[in-house]
């Protein structure tokens, strides 16, 4: 279980994370979805006693990631965003190296190494250098050295970037496995597809702060089942802005010279009269994409931008 | 505690797979030394030359003058060839030979006449040291032939008669010259004053002796491989390992001493093969080849210990190259790395020894040379192990700070 309490993380010129609080439980995943610099990995950072926090209590299975340090980190498997491993050794090596340093011994650990080698498909490739796989091989052992010593909470930082879809497929699949088996995940993420399909539980973070947390059902009615209309071209955004006001039921999210995000329900039977709407105040539409209620548009509609920007 | 064997033995394989590294910081210095050695030929350099000879005078006293050059010391440098005149100018002239010396007939006769007599030496300008021995000596020998014409011209003068003195005449001679000399004795030799010489023989610096520049090459090996060492820790922290490792309950520390035993070891091999090289090239010269391998692998590993927090403050894995060759390369310049200290002018010399490897550089080589005793050697250990300690705590200070950038 991690349980984070209003943690603060500051900086010399920066206040990275401001206020965080929630609670991850043994098998559950639990996803951390924000835009990069959101300060998800400095969250992370403080959890596994990288990071002392500025403020707020961090707990890790019930011992206090500062006081009781060393506790925190037997229960911890991490998996770090960059591929941290040593180029030069065998995935054999790697993880017996990182298994000792979680305080693991022999025989358990090398029936603990033959097993992860098993379930991410490492076996055959053992013995040879890391530095000869290939991104999806490291990711895939990036994971495995935070999985080794069977911890009892896992911290994933982003670990599917730059991967390709079949290796990503594998890894989530992995990730559900050790859910399964009662260990608590705690996931960050920019995917809004990777989050919706893999997390039970979300917390929604912008600029250091949790702007909405919840499973899927309850950040899905946030925005109330409205969709999420887009539309790109050229437009005077107050002319337009009141036009479409005048239409009704239409919360216009973003507004300017290249863009209109708007949120309404029932976007699809509407779409002649927002046009019609727009035309009649000079805008000039040139793209449309109508996008379903998710996670992304209650970010959108959170934040009024972009997860990816 | 038993991380810190799994870290060593995880750098050990890192090593092993990547050798070239510690060749190259091994191969520099050796190749320096390697080139000294068949520069110099590790021997004494004796210049040699020809000194050609025009004895137009072919005399006992002519003969004198030219055998004088045939001897030790000078005949192991000069070659005397015997050339007429006109031909020894020519060759001269040419620059074939490093003097020409022309005895004119009548040496002998003006010499025992005591009259004033010019001899000729034609020095080759393109040489110095030869040309500047052969007028030496000659000055030398013609001083002698003054003194010897003014204490014994009236016993020298009856040979001055064109022929060949009888054996009769020649002991009779013999017998004046001995009691001119005992005369002369008690001016010479005052009772009364007595006058002690000592020679004082210098001890030679040679500078091609291996003993001489390979402490020093041994030492610009160590220097470079803790500069390696110190710029392949950034490795840690490109790879993230660094980071990864904080988050494991391994405490950095034994993460830094396992570092430092696999460091330790690979310095003390190094050591041992320049230890032995050292006793191969100059057998007889290394008194205690246990001590000063002990204290060759205890400098080199506080080299690194104290080149780890340059390395970890710099922004890149390349500024910390950078950043260590700018330390490296004045410390293994003034501090008797590149050369030895003994041959630096003496105020680089004394700035010299108070750089951390100019006092290590002097001190096993006082180790080699078994003047270092047992008990300043003890004090000189504690102080390295000291330092080694201090060193550590910056090392793991640094190495803190590094996660955070």
């Amino acid at each position: 279980m991690i349980e984070v309490e209003r943690l603060r993380k500051s900086f010399v010129d920066l206040t990275a994370v401001d206020g965080v609080s929630f609670t991850a439980r043994p098998g559950e995943i639990f996803g951390l979805l924000g835009p990069n610099g959101a300060g998800k990995t400095t969250t992370i950072g403080c959890i596994s006693g990288l990071l002392t926090p500025t403020a707020g209590r961090v707990r890790v299975m019930g011992h206090d990631v500062v006081r009781d340090g060393r506790a925190a980190r037997q229960a911890l498997g991490v998996v770090p965003q960059e591929i941290a491993l040593y180029e030069d050794l065998s995935a054999l090596e790697n993880l017996s190296y990182w298994g000792g340093a979680q305080g693991m011994r022999n025989p358990l650990l090398r029936d603990r190494i033959a097993k992860v080698l098993e379930i991410t498909g490492l076996q055959d490739r053992a013995r040879e250098p890391v530095k000869r796989f290939s991104g999806g091989m490291k990711r895939r052992l990036n994971l495995a050295c935070g999985i080794v010593h069977q911890p009892r909470v896992l911290l994933l930082d982003e670990p599917t970037v730059g991967v390709d879809p079949q290796s990503r497929m594998r890894l989530l699949e992995l990730i559900r496995a050790e859910a399964r088996a009662g260990v608590c995940v705690l996931y960050t993420t920019h995917y809004m597809e990777e989050a919706e399909t893999l997390c039970d539980r979300l917390a929604i973070v912008d600029h250091g702060k949790v702007i909405a947390a919840g499973d899927l059902a309850q950040l899905r009615s946030m925005l109330a089942e409205r969709d999420l209309l887009r539309l790109s071209g050229v437009f005077h955004p107050a002319a337009a802005r009141a036009a479409l006001e005048r239409i009704g039921a239409i919360e216009v999210l973003q507004a300017d010279e290249g863009l209109l995000i708007l949120s309404l329900a029932g976007a699809s039977g509407k779409l002649p009269s927002i046009f019609a709407a727009l035309a009649a105040c000079g805008a000039d539409v040139r793209g449309t994409t109508l996008t379903q209620p998710s996670l992304e548009s209650l970010f959108i509609k959170l934040t009024g931008k972009e997860l990816r920007e | 505690m038993r991380f810190v064997w799994i870290a060593a033995l995880k750098e050990l394989r890192c090593l092993r797979r990547d050798p070239f590294s510690v060749l190259t910081w091994m191969g520099i210095p050796l190749s320096i030394a390697l080139l000294i050695h068949l520069i110099f030929g590790g021997g004494q350099a004796v210049p040699q030359g020809r000194l050609l000879v025009a004895d137009e005078d072919n005399t006992i006293v002519s003969d004198m003058l030219t055998s004088a050059f045939g001897r030790d010391p000078l005949g192991k440098m000069l070659t005397v060839e015997k050339v007429d005149a006109p031909a020894g100018r020519a060759r001269i002239d040419r620059g074939d030979g490093s003097a020409f010396l022309l005895i004119p007939k009548g040496l002998q006769d003006a010499f025992l006449r005591n009259q004033p007599f010019r001899i000729q030496l034609f020095s080759n300008p393109s040489q110095r040291i030869l040309p500047k021995m052969v007028e030496e000596t000659l000055l030398i020998m013609t001083d002698g032939a003054f003194y010897i014409q003014k204490v014994a011209a009236g016993e020298l003068r009856p040979f001055d008669s064109g022929r060949s003195p009888s054996d009769d005449a020649i002991a009779q001679r013999s017998v004046d010259i001995r009691h001119l000399v005992t005369g002369l004795n008690k001016y010479l030799s005052p009772p009364l004053i007595e006058l002690e010489t000592t020679v004082v023989v210098e001890k030679q610096r040679n500078v091609t002796r291996p003993s001489f520049y390979f402490p020093s090459m041994i030492f610009m090996g160590l220097l470079l491989m803790a500069g390696g060492f110190a710029s392949e820790a950034w490795k840690e922290r490109t790879f993230h390992t660094l980071r990864r490792l904080a988050a494991t309950p391994a405490p950095l520390a034994s993460f830094l001493a396992g570092r430092l035993a696999a460091v330790a070891l690979l310095y003390f091999a190094v050591a041992a093969l320049g230890v032995a090289t050292l006793r191969w090239l100059a057998p007889g010269e290394v008194s205690h080849p246990l001590a000063a391998v002990v204290w060759a692998a205890l400098s080199g590993t506080a080299f690194f210990l104290l080149m780890l927090p340059v390395s970890m403050s710099a922004s890149s894995q390349r500024a910390a190259q950078v950043l260590g060759n700018l330390v490296i390369f004045p410390l293994a310049l003034v501090g008797g790395c590149f050369f030895p200290l003994e041959i630096a002018p003496a105020w680089m010399a004394s700035i010299g020894r108070l750089t951390p490897n100019g006092w290590a550089v002097t001190q096993f080589k006082a180790i080699l040379s078994g003047s270092l005793r047992p008990a300043h050697l003890a004090v000189a250990m504690g102080g390295l192990v000291a330092v080694g300690i201090l060193a550590f705590l910056l090392a793991l200070r640094s190495l803190r700070r590094g996660l955070l950038a």
